[in-house]
């Protein structure tokens, strides 16, 4: 008994001398591991431990049951079927958090379908009244945010993101300010698509903050490629010059394009 | 007068041959080899269910999921089985009773064992390689202006790949060879092996959690977690990088050294242990 307690205490402390030993060994690789998997620097404790637990349990596997997962959702989408398709939606994103796919078309389901479906439920678009329908897309447009949130958790660099989340709170919470800065925000990311920061542009002249738009497109503009049609360089400049028109910016002080 | 035997490589080779033969016989062993294959080989027609992730992604991640999954329970089955067949049929008894050390007898079924799952990743990873080979060509003859973009799969990649899950399902091995040693039977075994290979992957958690502090005990339990299990998270170094981009060498190389490190504790462990078993 006495041999058997001390074997045991001998395991401990050579796995644990080891372990400290090896660990400081492999910190440099560890570190860059953490930088380049996001799913590895949750804060959520319980987030990381379930990926954890499907890393141990299902490895490159993930990404098939996902993906069966995603197709057994659509069953539950075409049916309508609320619960089921939210449940599904967490579990994929949760199974396989990787593809941006999964949590843009889960947000986009939960701010644009599942209202529609909420109001059917009670009564139709013509019973139900806008009071009920504006609540049931506020609701739902705050969830698809919330699915957003954690999407950029595992994609801190996505724009596409941004974009959607600009898109949702544009569309459904007509958020405005929000949206204005989430466009700014997915401008800020790498590849980000140009529409974005002119979008954050249009959006503060529609929030009535014209000087501020003009600021955001005259320090847009020079960073424009000439060569790219999609940048929409003619573009920016006519709402320059609408801009400068609508605050009546004196001709001396009117942006003059450097090319 | 009795001569001291001394520790010899040949009679460690011998029972490491020996291990082999006996997995070679297991037919289970051999399903769930042929059930990989197939699930590699068969990759492609599963790429309809594919959404979001490049489909060379998506065939890598197939082939290095079951290598992880497939690998993980061979290794932990096959270490419980080969071990406590010796038992159960006495055949320790005979081969204890002649000259040979314990320890040559645990190294013995390690390196057998780790021969196995060393076959198996390396079938594996040549069936992944042929994957993705045919399925590269097919897209670069599609789509030939994809080509001036460079190489789409990074084969030496895939190899690293290979390599560390061999490495992590050798950790995993001795491990599950050190539980063996005191184990009084082969459920049990089986069963803390898959524990193990959980807590590896939710180690660095532990790690985390003795940074941030907290309670002395709770400090205490996750400082001896994060210390004492090895980090398998490490493992997956080339398949969380898309198909294309390098791996640092001298990252594999550390991982590398950091697995011969926890193999060389537990299997040390496992012969203390063996060597205070009755059987």
């Amino acid at each position: 008994m006495k041999s058997k307690g001390l074997t045991l205490l001998l395991a401990i402390v050579s796995l644990v001398v080891a372990g400290a030993g090896l660990g400081k060994f492999v910190e440099p690789v560890w570190r860059a591991t953490r930088e380049a998997e996001p799913a590895l620097r949750l804060d959520s404790a319980a987030a990381a431990a379930g990926q954890g637990v499907t890393l141990a349990l299902l490895g490159g596997f993930r990404a098939l049951v996902a993906d069966a997962s995603w197709v057994r959702m659509y069953v539950a989408w075409e049916a309508r079927d609320l619960p089921a398709t939210e449940t599904l939606l967490g579990l994929v994103t949760t199974l396989d958090p990787r593809p941006v796919y999964f949590w843009l078309n889960s947000a986009r389901i939960m701010a644009y379908d599942f209202p529609a479906w909420r109001i059917e439920t009670a009564g139709g678009f013509t019973a139900v009244s806008p009071a009920i329908q504006a609540k049931f897309k506020q609701q739902q447009g705050e969830a698809a945010l919330q699915q957003i949130d954690r999407a950029m958790r595992y994609h801190p660099l996505s724009a596409d993101l941004w974009v959607e989340r600009a898109n949702i709170q544009l569309n459904q919470l007509k958020d405005l300010a929000g949206a204005a800065e989430s466009y700014r925000r997915a401008w800020q990311q790498p590849r980000a698509p140009y529409f974005a920061a002119r979008l954050h542009g249009e959006l503060l002249r529609r929030a009535g903050r014209s000087a501020e738009a003009l600021a955001w497109l005259v320090k847009l503009h020079p960073e424009l490629p000439t060569n790219d049609e999609g940048a929409g360089g003619p573009v920016v400049l006519g709402r320059i010059r609408d801009l400068e028109r609508e605050l009546a910016v004196p001709a001396n002080n009117r942006y003059q394009p450097a090319r | 007068m009795m001569t001291r035997v001394t520790f010899s490589l040949r009679r460690t080779r011998l029972i490491a041959f020996n291990t082999v033969r006996e997995a070679a016989r297991q037919k289970l062993y051999g399903f769930v080899g042929v059930l990989a294959a197939a699930f590699v080989l068969g990759a492609r027609s599963l790429r309809d269910f594919n959404f979001g992730a490049p489909e060379l992604k998506f065939l890598a991640d197939c082939g290095f999921g079951v290598m992880a999954f497939f690998g993980a329970a061979l290794v932990i089955t096959a270490t419980a089985q080969l071990f406590f067949s010796e038992i159960e049929n006495r055949t320790v008894l005979t081969l204890l009773a002649k000259p040979v050390w314990r320890a040559e007898f645990i190294l013995g079924k390690f390196i057998g064992l780790a021969f196995v799952a060393g076959v198996f990743c390396t079938v594996v990873t040549l069936l992944l390689i042929q994957v993705l080979a045919s399925r590269e060509a097919q897209l670069l003859r599609d789509f030939p202006e994809a080509s001036g973009l460079g190489a789409f799969v990074s084969y030496s990649n895939v190899i690293f790949a290979g390599v560390l899950q061999w490495l992590k399902l050798a950790v995993l091995a001795a491990f599950t060879l050190l539980v063996a040693s005191f184990a009084q039977t082969q459920l049990f075994t089986v069963v803390t092996g898959f524990f193990i290979l959980v807590i590896g992957h939710l180690q660095y958690l532990a790690q985390d959690a003795y940074a941030r502090g907290g309670s002395w005990l709770g400090r205490g339990m996750s400082g001896l977690i994060a210390t004492a299990f090895p980090n398998f998270q490490l493992f997956a170094l080339a398949d969380g990088l898309n198909v294309g981009e390098a791996l640092p060498w001298w990252h594999v190389a550390r991982v590398a050294l950091y697995a011969l490190g926890y193999i060389g504790v537990a299997c040390g462990l496992a012969v203390v242990s063996f060597r205070q078993r009755e059987i």
